[in-house]
């Protein structure tokens, strides 16, 4: 067969444009966080004259390795308000992008094995109500009916003891989301220039004035950093510190199988998050890894834990087979909270810190840093995720909601 | 998986040991002195270094003592492992100074006391 | 020890004797069915006098305790004593002395009294840990290869003798493994783990009890 049989190649999303000599705004970093931001700068603010530069392929990094829960069911006022709004934003994103994302609102519980967990579960429905998050508090019965394979006996080392449940969580098709984004941006005549690693930046004074890529120089009036894992690196080029230690977190995948597992199921205390992929396959994150690391793989044991508590918890689940594991690497905060706002570095800012949870946030990022970056000032949503609460003490401590041990 | 050397034990397997984050940060002389500023640098900021790294380590599950280690942070590959208190050994500047066993640490039971790394499957 | 006890003291030690449960007891059964003899073989030693020492072995206090237990190992896998009692390295400067239960103060033993003297107000401590873990004993031809499924350190004889303890890890539970003999070893869970190690280890042993498939 020759070439001439191929078919045409269908429309690109967007195109590859080279980098431009300056821009009103640079946006580091070509993952989910980044391509909301551009399209929120885009469209809220007007600002079209942006690029967004991506080290390696478009979405390729966490984009591309997480487990695609959405959910907005955190303890704290500050938490609710941003994850809340990230989903009202999930639930009308699919037609104001005009692309089916797959977004499935097919609830997520988080389970509890211990009174302590059922304390503090029932604390955390009686906090999400109060701001207005759907949460309800199910029994171990109850946990059954919604997900039958989910091993609710007492024969186990940390038996279901109940669950809270957010019945409009969900997942979504994470690759769809990017470029969904992707489109959307390029419509709007953001460049998203791919291929193109920062190596530095330069600066008048205290004031970021551009960018040096493997590209070149590119001169900007604004510079938005959305880099997750690698924003402590940025940071240092640019020279301030982020509290920020970056981790390698492992996820991995069954092969294909028919419809099993009608829900997400996440368990903090023994350490288990699954659903099932449009696709079929079995979506699981495992823990992250203890020591800093920057490679984006992590240590054999941390799977096999995993696979030993989904096993507990999801018998049917020993006939599976693994396809593949992965890692990404999480950039994650002392409270376990994003850091969303103004940096020392006069005109350059920085949304970071979103840990082991930053694609349920990906929409409330890009919004509310869009703001800050158009504006110069933080949107009322992100204005608590300042970096200066490590220096007055508000801190927003969600370890407890955040699901993965960070 | 980490193979680490423990300065007392010898080779073993990662998860003997916990991860203790950065070394040598050393407790304020007068933390009343500190501006919140200072405070909050001591309290949440640790360097997150891509490339090497010295932070420290406990052997628990085997001698429970602390050692610091020279990690490199991407490729994980282990260049040195030396006592608490001792200074950062150069690395790679200083290669030829043998790192691995701390001073006055009992000899490891194992031969094998050239630290080492290897990553699991 | 004392000589000879007082009937009041036989009767105190009949009563902490009917008192105790192992933390294996309730396996003793499944031990002895699960056991495959001349292959590898279970049981529970249990109430084993063991006290924690913490002492610089270099010191005077170190030498003291050193008298009594018959020296304090150097390095770590040493094992020192003469006899019933012995002395495992856990640390620089921590030791475990093993001792069969009768040397416990109460069942009119005194190792923990005299330790404790011999110690006396020098920087350090000596702590009665009897309770805090049992001891299994694994013996048999294939007791290598049944710790061989979950332990990563390397059981080889031309590596780990005859003689030797090393705190590590079996079934990701923390243990003492000492090797006592060729063939045998006694494992220290912490009697909180006693039951998931006892039952994996007869799991471990299971296959030896078919014969091999040529």
């Amino acid at each position: 067969m020759s070439a001439d049989h191929l078919p045409e190649h269908p429309d690109f999303l967007w195109r590859n444009p080279d980098p431009k000599k300056s821009y009103d705004a640079v946006i580091v970093g070509g993952g989910g966080h980044g391509l909301a931001t551009a399209y929120f700068l885009a469209k809220n603010h007007g600002m079209t004259n942006i690029a967004i530069l991506e080290k390696g392929w478009l979405a390729g990094g966490n984009m591309a390795r997480n487990t695609t829960i959405i959910r907005s069911n955190y303890l704290w006022d500050e938490s609710a308000a941003i994850y809340e709004h990230a989903l009202k934003l999930w639930e009308i994103l699919p037609e104001e992008l005009e692309y089916d994302f797959l977004f499935s609102q097919r609830g997520v519980m988080n389970l509890a094995h211990t009174l302590g967990d059922v304390r503090e579960s029932i604390r955390r429905v009686g906090a999400n109500r109060l701001n207005g998050v759907d949460a309800e508090w199910l029994d171990p019965q109850q946990v059954k009916e919604l997900c039958p394979i989910l091993n609710t006996s007492d024969n186990i080392r940390y038996p279901v003891m109940g669950a809270t449940y957010q019945p409009r969580a969900g997942i979504a098709k994470h690759d769809h989301v990017a470029w969904a984004f992707a489109r959307k941006c390029d419509e709007l005549g953001v460049d998203i220039i791919q291929n193109c690693e920062v190596t530095g930046f330069i600066k008048d004074g205290d004031k970021v004035t551009g960018v040096k890529t493997s590209r070149g120089t590119i001169n900007t009036e604004k510079v938005g950093l959305c880099a997750a894992g690698h924003s402590s690196v940025l940071a240092e080029m640019a020279g301030f510190r982020l509290p920020i230690q970056s981790h390698p977190l492992q996820a991995l995948v069954s092969e294909l199988h028919e419809p099993v597992h009608p829900t997400v199921v996440m368990s903090n205390h023994v350490h288990v998050y699954v659903s099932q992929a449009h696709k079929g396959e079995l979506v699981m994150g495992a823990g992250v890894d203890s020591y800093n690391g920057y490679g984006q793989r992590g240590s054999f044991h941390v799977i096999e834990e995993q696979m030993a508590a989904a096993v507990e918890l999801f018998p049917i689940f020993a006939r599976a087979h693994v396809l593949r594991t992965w890692g990404g690497i999480v950039d994650t905060t002392l409270d376990a909270s994003p850091i969303v706002g103004v940096t020392p570095v006069e005109n350059m800012f920085v949304n970071c810190g979103w840990g082991t949870g930053g694609f349920k946030g990906t929409p409330a990022a890009g919004l509310t840093f869009a703001h800050t970056i158009a504006t110069g000032a933080p949107h009322e949503l992100n204005k608590p995720f300042a970096l200066e609460r490590f220096e007055t003490g508000a801190l927003i401590d969600e370890h407890g909601a955040a699901a993965v041990a960070h | 998986m980490l193979l680490i050397s423990c300065p007392n034990c010898g080779p073993r397997d990662e998860t003997e040991f916990h991860y203790g984050g950065q070394a040598h940060i050393a407790y304020p002389e007068n933390p009343n002195d500190l501006s919140d500023r200072e405070w909050a640098e001591y309290l949440f900021y640790r360097e997150n270094t891509k490339g090497t790294f010295a932070e420290r380590w406990v052997h628990s599950t085997g001698c429970r003592q602390w050692f610091n280690m020279l990690r490199d942070t991407v490729s994980y590959d282990i260049h040195a492992i030396y006592a608490m208190g001792q200074p950062r050994p150069d690395y790679p500047a200083d290669q030829a100074s043998a790192p691995g066993l701390a001073p006055g640490a009992a000899t490891p039971a194992s031969s094998a006391t050239t630290p080492t790394s290897s990553e699991g499957v | 020890m004392a000589e000879t006890a007082t009937p009041a003291e036989t009767a105190n030690v009949d009563h902490v004797r009917a008192a105790r449960r192992s933390p294996g007891q309730h396996l003793a059964e499944a031990f002895a069915s699960g056991s495959v003899p001349g292959t590898v073989t279970l049981t529970e030693i249990p109430y084993q006098t063991m006290v924690g020492i913490r002492v610089d072995r270099e010191s005077d206090g170190g030498a003291r305790v050193a008298s009594l237990t018959g020296g304090l190992p150097a390095a770590c896998g040493e094992v020192t004593g003469a006899g019933s009692i012995n002395s495992l390295w856990l640390g620089p400067a921590e030791f475990l002395v093993v001792a069969p239960e009768e040397a416990h103060d109460s069942l009119c033993g005194s190792l923990v009294a005299d330790l404790t003297a011999a110690l006396g107000s020098d920087p350090g401590q000596v702590v009665d840990l009897s309770a805090n873990r049992t001891t299994y004993e694994l013996s048999g031809s294939r007791a290598r290869a049944v710790l061989e499924k979950t332990c990563s350190l390397d059981l080889h004889p031309r590596v780990f003798k005859a003689g030797t303890a090393l705190a590590t890890e079996l079934a990701h539970i923390p243990v003492l493994l000492w090797k006592t003999g060729e063939e045998s070893y006694r494992v220290f869970p912490r009697a909180s783990f006693a039951d998931f190690l006892g039952r994996w280890i007869l799991d471990a042993m299971r296959e030896y009890a078919s014969p091999e498939v040529p």
